[in-house]
């Protein structure tokens, strides 16, 4: 089941459109991650989805309801261009934002210690923001953003400027926020992150989606059918069903080559042919990485 | 609503919890008059112990006791004027006065002129009329005493004339008025909201800004609509102003009240005596007279009337302006940007304190009807002349204009507030406000 679902979402700004006809569902309690160069039109569709923007034409449904004002609660946004009240206590903060999102008061009193306790910032919340360190600062602000325990969480580069001990510290947070039913919506042009989070993208490339669908489909979709086998012995000799594309020595007697299989032909065909020349000692079946399908695609786009 | 009561909730908070709020409002009204008390008392004692010299060259002799000697010292000499300009050259005389010798004829002459001061540095206006008026005055008796008159007959021809003015209403009802206090009052409120303006439309901008730099903004219109924001902005500081001139009147009424009871004794005691012993009332001492006069004073002015507009217009005028500065503070990304956009807003303001001093001349005048109706004026200018009586006509057209003003400004200001809050490193003019303005979210 869908939770939120974009269609034909169209914006147009004065001197260039931002987002052309873009459709995306996105499933309950999965990380979805919405992928884009910058300026690509991400910004544009999440500020859509904060209700901060309208678009021209296309309609938003969250849990198949047209998108109100009453859904603002429903959702908690990270944006990228994010900070603090500086000369505000910390405590005093996560209390206005969190009232500003609904939350009775008695309630967001218990969250806010909760979540201080857990990050380790227990002893922050009488000081103000503008004493706190960065990565303490972005703590609170992820704190700000699922306080009122919403059903979406939109993080836009939710890890720029973390140190990799804190954004691993987040990462968890979301998995945990994920497996209690949240769904996260993850903004990022950086796909180290989006390998190891999403379950779901989308690719948005100069306000058009040129692609989506689950992380383990668009892989697969992009195998090229090429395998690196370490081996000893030598590759003359091979069918013309397959083309060594490189070859190099890895150690006295063993070699490592990049092969070619043409179409149709299944890993137990190579092995078997391989088998039969050479001593192989690992073969493994090259898989775009998410960065590579990213830059093909978007480069691919330029020309 | 509730949303906007958040946002006007922690706008107020932070304001008012700081030092310097607390600082600024209770000491402004303590210091303000010490500081005015210091500069009338250091005035007045520089001007006694006065010791700037002015030589008089009198060649007819007229006027050697002609002269006002607290203003300056005097020293009369003879000889020609070029040796005399070197005299005071030497002695660092202030300046030198010539009076040539005059021709008084008949006593038809009435225009005497050839008399010089010579100073090298330029001499006050208040100097120069006073020893004009030295000369005058020594000329004129010198003339009466030439046509024969007896000077008691002269100084009884001179009489003192106090005009009671009063306002009379529609009914008939006569209510004493008094110019200068009128003066006073419309001076003082319309000087308030001017400095309030400044003050608290600043902190809006500012306030603005802060969120804008720090990037806070767009994490808050995630929850809270921009025009929500912009009002709670505004009102939030609005509130905190409000509170400083409760506290400003509550601090100086009551100052007020113990310095008159100080001047006429302990006024209840007072009362009771002269009730008593009626004769005894008569025999006031000039302070207490002093004090009387300033209590029947006030109780001629209508002061609940003079209270409810001003706090009408201070609100009119804050939300007015206020809207205009929060839009500001949303285009620009600092302080120094702000400056080419603050200009036309602040023009208004400054035309309406020039105008003030004509209105306050002319209350009914047509400059006058004309900017107390205008919105952008009629906070200060209608204030300077509600206290001489204004038609309820023009009282109720001005306010509701005013109203129609600050909906327009707080309407037009969310518009480029809206899109301003959230454009980084834009560089703004005239025409981008102007895009801003008509673009659709």
């Amino acid at each position: 089941m869908n939770i939120l679902e974009a269609n034909n979402v169209t914006k147009n700004y004065a001197a260039h459109k931002a987002l052309d006809d873009v459709s995306i569902a996105i499933p309950k309690q999965s990380i979805f991650g919405l992928l884009g160069p910058n300026g690509a039109g991400k910004t544009t569709l999440i500020r859509i989805i904060n209700q901060i923007i309208m678009s021209d034409a296309g309609e938003i449904t969250i849990k198949g309801e047209k998108l109100n004002p009453k859904h603002i609660k429903d959702i908690g946004y990270l944006p990228e261009e994010r900070g603090l009240y500086k000369k505000m206590k910390v405590g005093e903060q996560l209390m206005y934002l969190a009232q500003l999102k609904g939350l009775p008061s008695g309630e967001a009193r218990k969250r806010i210690k909760n979540w201080l306790d857990k990050l380790g910032l227990t002893e922050w919340s009488g000081k103000k923001v503008e004493d706190l360190s960065k990565g303490m600062a972005q703590k609170i602000q992820f704190i700000a953003t699922v306080l009122h325990e919403p059903d979406i969480l939109i993080l836009d580069e939710p890890f720029s400027g973390f140190d990799p001990v804190n954004a691993n510290l987040i990462k968890d947070e979301i998995f945990e926020l994920r497996d209690k039913g949240a769904t996260v919506i993850f903004s990022t042009h950086r796909m180290e992150s989006v390998e190891q989070l999403c379950d779901d993208i989308a690719l948005i490339n100069k306000s058009e989606k040129i692609l989506d669908g689950t992380k383990k489909d668009i892989k697969n979709s992009f195998k090229s059918g090429k395998y690196v086998v370490n081996y000893k012995g030598s590759l003359n000799g091979l069918s013309n069903n397959f083309d060594v594309l490189d070859t190099a020595s890895v150690d006295d007697d063993l070699s490592e080559s990049t092969v070619q299989a043409k179409e149709g032909q299944s890993p137990n065909d190579i092995l078997k042919e391989l088998i039969s020349l050479i001593e192989v000692h690992s073969f493994v079946e090259v898989v775009p990485s998410i960065n590579d399908i990213f830059i093909d695609i978007v480069e691919g786009g330029k020309s | 609503m509730k949303q906007i009561f958040l946002v006007l909730k922690r706008e107020y908070m932070t304001r008012v919890k700081k030092k310097s709020f607390l600082l600024a409002t209770i000491l402004t009204p303590l210091v303000m008059p010490a500081i005015i008390f210091a500069i009338v008392y250091f005035a007045t004692q520089e001007k006694e112990s006065r010791s700037d010299k002015v030589l008089v060259l009198d060649e007819s002799g007229y006027f050697n006791d002609a002269f006002d000697v607290t203003s300056f010292e005097f020293e009369y000499i003879t000889g020609d004027l070029e040796s005399a300009k070197k005299d005071m050259l030497e002695q660092g005389a202030f300046g030198l006065l010539y009076l040539p010798n005059v021709d008084l004829g008949d006593g038809s002459v009435i225009d005497f002129s050839g008399f010089e001061l010579y100073s090298k540095t330029n001499p006050s206006v208040q100097a120069m009329e006073r020893l004009e008026g030295d000369i005058r005055n020594k000329l004129e008796d010198i003339k009466l005493d030439k046509s024969g008159l007896d000077p008691t007959v002269i100084n009884n021809l001179r009489v003192r004339v106090d005009l009671d003015s009063f306002n009379i209403s529609e009914s008939g009802e006569a209510q004493k008025s008094n110019a200068k206090l009128s003066f006073a009052i419309g001076y003082g409120t319309g000087f308030l909201i001017y400095m309030f303006i400044f003050i608290y439309g600043a902190q809006i901008m500012q306030s603005v800004l802060d969120e804008k730099t720090s990037r806070i903004v767009e994490v808050i219109v995630s929850s809270v609509r921009p025009f929500q924001l912009m009002m709670g902005k505004v009102l939030g500081v609005g509130a905190v102003g409000f509170t400083q001139l409760l506290i400003w009147f509550v601090l100086i009424g009551g100052l007020g009240t113990v310095g008159l009871s100080i001047l006429s004794g302990d006024s209840a005691v007072m009362e009771a005596a002269s009730q008593q012993v009626p004769q005894e009332a008569m025999e006031l001492t000039s302070q207490q007279e002093m004090a009387a006069d300033i209590q029947a004073m006030i109780a001629t002015v209508p002061v609940v009337k003079i209270l409810l507009c001003f706090l009408f217009f201070f609100m009119g005028a804050y939300l007015l302006y206020g809207a205009l500065y929060a839009a500001i503070g949303s285009a620009v990304d600092s302080i120094q940007d702000a400056q080419q956009f603050m200009f036309p807003i602040i023009i208004p303001i400054i035309a309406s304190i020039m105008a003030m001093f004509f209105v306050l001349d002319d209350p009914n005048g047509g400059l006058a009807v004309t900017l107390s109706l205008i919105p952008f004026t009629s906070p200060i200018i209608m204030m300077a002349r509600i206290p001489f009586g204004v038609p309820d006509w023009q009282l109720a057209l001005s306010m509701v204009l005013l109203i129609g003003g600050f909906i327009g400004t707080l309407w037009m200001a969310g518009r480029v507030y809206r899109i301003g809050i959230l454009m980084y490193g834009v560089k703004v003019n005239w025409k981008t406000i102007g895009k801003w303005f008509t673009m659709k979210v």
